[in-house]
């Protein structure tokens, strides 16, 4: 399954926060979304899971989700959004419970999506208990869990400090390679989104519309040892958003 | 710098600084749990008691001994009359309380999920929270009559708001990002009321537990009142008539008991149901 | 005025050693000044004669400058008295009054109300629901639920009284506390509570709206003597003359009120003027002609001279013992003085 946006405006009041973004996830691609602070990048990603209906313009999915797919549009948050009172596995359960599946069914997916993110020996534990980084990885699980089409994934790796931040991108890669997962990739962090991305949506500053859509051709598992290429890209990236995000900041916070 | 080194300047003379601790300034302001504290103060003013009662220092008419009243309390347990008085109120009690802390859920419930609900409820339970429920006494005589219904509803009306307030300011702290969450991954409302705004908001009701339930103790008295022949409140109430001191302050006690008592329970109950914080 | 003997700790005695300071100071006071007293009232035409006597200047006359203290109920007055804080007082005997004679702090020194046949009184009510299941007079109440302020009041005495004079068992009457008078009267008008006695001037209009039904008198039941004038046994011991010249300003209160409201053959002036002064305490929110009616239909019975009836005293205070309203402990004696009226037997 593919999504499709055309020309999506949106704003918060008279604020225009987005003005006729266009641009495609293709099924098996990680799309990064990038540009400074307040473009509209988690704004963005609200429209495409349908938290929100934008002003102007459609978002389409092209294609039927695939067999199996409880909740094609699933949301992976910065904060990790994770029930406090219910252990990892319970977590994770959450989101099986409203679905017409055995209880069997139930606890084999969690078993699953548990091993897959290597949370299995952590599947009883409470979130209180777990480091950022182990939280995250209970997300992703969880969103694995209802075999989304497309991940959105809100900054995922923000609330991390930098070195758990690198093993969970390795994670997300090695996940990658396994799954092939669709996810649209919302990031101020750049090498982030040379890592990740097929594809980089650069935004521009509010009202939020696409600078450039840059195309990484380079396959994903070869990137951690090709740091001087990605590098360039960075550079180049860095260039484009360079003087928005210099005129973001300069901005008054409140309009 | 190691300490070799210090020493050797200390040894060559000359202009060696004085070695010296650094202050300590730190400390305070972090409160221990000290257990004894509490029952030895308890013990020693009660002690104190004992002496100006014995000594006359202060008359009976001011103030009866603690051994008379411990005489009062014991005359209560021997003569039966303790169960017959607890078992009373008790009852009111509990009644009182889970109608009026069933109805807060379900309300309160309503006011934090509902804006409709909001707009009626809050301004009602602002305006009839105050009232005190004594003042309304006789008109329960009129409503509930003498028996046990206008003593329970005294003790329901009591603890139903205060119960309203603290279910849905704890619905109003309930993470935003975690209901978005439930929305995100396609979960029913009612899953959401049940998995997500129920036990995130458990921790501000427990705690609204605690006032209501202290708020029911101090309505015992008034509840019983009207018509009571058992009860610790109409216990007091008569002793207080009588001017029977001693028999009132013993009274008084079993309602601190009994305050005690609560807490105790509804600490464990947090401790249970919050184990995950 | 000093008047704190016999109790270590009290407001009084911290200000009594405050003004003792004082006057060594060199403010001392005038030698022939009037003694200041605190008289506690409720207001109610039962104390009427507080308010004549201070109205006529009775109290002045005997050298007495008396401040009128007033109170919600009659029990506050006596342990008022008991802190030092009031000097005199007009209660029924109840539990409080007698617990509070068992500590040595009150006394009772003269007779005042008093319910007696062929007087005006108290009556005694049956709910319009049990006047029609059958309950038509004193002597039905066996069975039946009845309205009392608390255990130890005159209410639960009325009840006793009833129970002994028409030969049953007072636990065969469902007592029921509701702590006011107010509450008594919701509690008999809605029929949730089948009988109770009631002030005359209460009682009558109650029947005259159809509320209720008067089934008997209290004065039926024989003599009563229902009030006292108290004061502090410091008083007693320490200040005899005190005490005497308040009963001297007192009985003449008694006096004007009986020639008025008890003396058939009262001048209607005379009534008039007294029914003025005690409609400025009482009823005072009401204008006079409203309120008269009501002043007049409260009569009640007082005594000639403060006379003490101390055999009905004895009475009561046996039966307030035998039903554990009142100490052991306490006896006749230590709870009266009966040197300052005369008594009738």
């Amino acid at each position: 399954m593919d999504l499709r946006l055309r020309g999506i405006t949106h704003f918060y009041g008279d604020l225009e926060v987005l003005r006729d973004v266009d641009f495609g996830v293709e099924a098996g691609q990680i799309v990064c979304l990038i540009g400074p602070s307040g473009c509209g990048k988690s704004t963005l990603l609200r429209l495409l899971g349908g938290l929100e209906r934008p002003a102007h313009g459609e978002i389409l999915q092209l294609g039927a989700p695939p067999a199996g797919s409880l909740n094609p549009l699933t949301y992976v948050f910065q904060d990790f959004a994770l029930l406090p009172w219910r252990t990892a596995a319970g977590n994770v359960s959450l989101v099986l419970e409203d679905h017409p599946l055995s209880r069997r069914e139930r606890s084999e997916i969690v078993a699953d999506v548990l091993a897959r993110t290597k949370l299995s020996e952590f599947a009883q534990v409470l979130p209180r208990q777990l480091s950022g980084g182990m939280k995250q990885r209970v997300a992703i699980a969880r969103a694995l869990a209802v075999r989304p089409a497309c991940l959105l994934m809100d900054e995922p790796l923000s609330a991390l400090d930098s070195q758990t931040r690198e093993l969970l991108l390795d994670d997300l890669v090695e996940l990658w390679l396994r799954e092939r997962f669709t996810a649209c990739y919302v990031t101020h962090n750049l090498a982030e989104a040379v890592r990740l991305g097929h594809k980089v949506v650069v935004l521009s500053r509010r009202p939020g519309r696409i600078r450039e859509i840059v195309e990484i051709d380079m396959p994903l598992e070869q990137r951690k040892h090709a740091l001087a290429e990605l590098q360039e890209q960075q550079s180049r990236l860095w260039e484009l958003m360079r003087e928005e995000a210099m005129a973001a900041d300069r901005e008054l916070a409140d309009v | 710098m190691s300490d070799e080194a210090l020493a050797e300047r200390g040894a060559a003379g000359a202009a060696a600084p004085v070695a010296r601790p650094v202050p300590f300034r730190g400390g305070g302001f972090a409160p221990r749990p000290m257990r004894l504290v509490g029952l030895v103060l308890f013990l020693v003013l009660l002690g104190l008691w004992e002496l100006g009662s014995r000594t006359g220092w202060i008359g009976p008419l001011v103030l009866p001994a603690p051994t008379a009243v411990f005489e009062a309390f014991r005359q209560l347990v021997v003569s039966g009359q303790i169960w017959l008085h607890l078992g009373a109120s008790l009852q009111r009690l509990l009644l009182g309380w889970f109608g009026g802390t069933l109805l807060g859920l379900l309300v309160g419930l309503a006011a934090g999920l509902f804006s409709m609900a909001r707009a009626g409820v809050v301004p009602l339970v602002a305006a009839l929270f105050p009232i005190p429920k004594i003042a309304l006494l006789p008109l329960f005589i009129i409503w509930f009559g003498i028996g046990e219904e206008s003593k329970v509803a005294t003790i329901l009306f009591g603890t139903f708001f205060p119960t309203v307030i603290a279910v849905y300011g704890g619905v109003d702290n309930v993470d935003r990002n975690l209901i978005r969450m439930g929305q995100s991954f396609g979960l029913s409302w009612l899953s959401i009321v049940r998995k997500i705004v129920l036990p995130g908001a458990l921790p501000a009701i427990l705690s609204g537990f605690r006032i209501s339930a202290a708020i029911a103790i101090i309505l015992l008295v008034a509840a019983e009142m009207i018509g009571a022949e058992y009860g610790i409140g109409a216990y007091i109430l008569l002793a207080g008539n009588l001017m029977a001191t001693d028999q009132l302050i013993a009274g008084v006690a079993i309602l601190s008991m009994l305050g005690l008592a609560v807490s105790w329970l509804l600490g464990r109950a947090e401790r249970y149901f919050l184990r995950w914080r | 005025m000093e008047q704190t003997a016999g109790r270590r700790w009290s407001r009084r005695a911290a200000l009594a050693a405050l003004t003792g300071a004082v006057a060594l100071a060199g403010l001392a006071a005038p030698a022939h000044a009037e003694d200041k007293i605190v008289l506690g009232a409720l207001r109610f035409t039962s104390h009427a004669p507080s308010f004549i006597a201070y109205e006529r200047g009775y109290f002045k006359d005997e050298g007495l400058d008396v401040e009128l203290k007033f109170f919600q109920a009659a029990q506050p007055i006596a342990v008022a008295i008991a802190s030092g804080d009031v000097d005199f007082g007009v209660t029924a005997l109840t539990g409080g009054f007698y617990s509070l004679a068992d500590k040595g702090a009150v006394k009772v020194v003269g007779g005042l109300y008093a319910e007696k046949p062929g007087v005006p009184g108290m009556a005694i009510m049956a709910s319009n629901q049990a006047w029609e299941a059958g309950l038509k007079s004193p002597a039905d109440l066996k069975g039946h639920s009845w309205a009392m302020t608390q255990q130890g009041s005159s209410f639960h005495y009325v009840a006793g009284q009833i129970a002994a004079k028409y030969g049953f068992d007072l636990s065969d009457i469902a007592l029921k506390p509701l702590q006011k008078v107010p509450a008594m009267i919701a509690a008999v008008k809605s029929g949730q509570v089948d009988a109770m006695a009631m002030v005359p001037h209460v009682a009558v209009p109650l029947e005259k709206a159809g509320a209720a039904r008067i089934i008997g008198w209290v004065r039926d039941l024989g003599p009563w003597q229902v009030t006292t004038i108290f004061t502090s046994t410091g008083n007693v011991e320490k200040h005899r003359d005190l005490v005497e010249r308040f009963l001297k300003a007192y009985e003449k209160g008694i006096a004007d009120y009986r020639a008025a409201f008890l003396d058939p053959k009262a001048d209607p002036a005379k009534k008039q003027a007294i029914v003025e002064i005690i409609h400025k305490y009482v009823y005072a929110d009401k204008p006079l002609e409203a309120a008269a009616p009501s002043i007049e239909a409260g009569a009640v019975y007082m005594t000639e001279g403060a006379a003490l009836d101390i055999a009905d005293i004895a009475k009561q205070l046996a039966w307030f013992q035998k039903h554990g309203l009142a100490p052991e402990s306490l006896t006749l004696d230590k709870m009266v003085d009966t040197s300052f009226v005369a008594t009738t037997k």
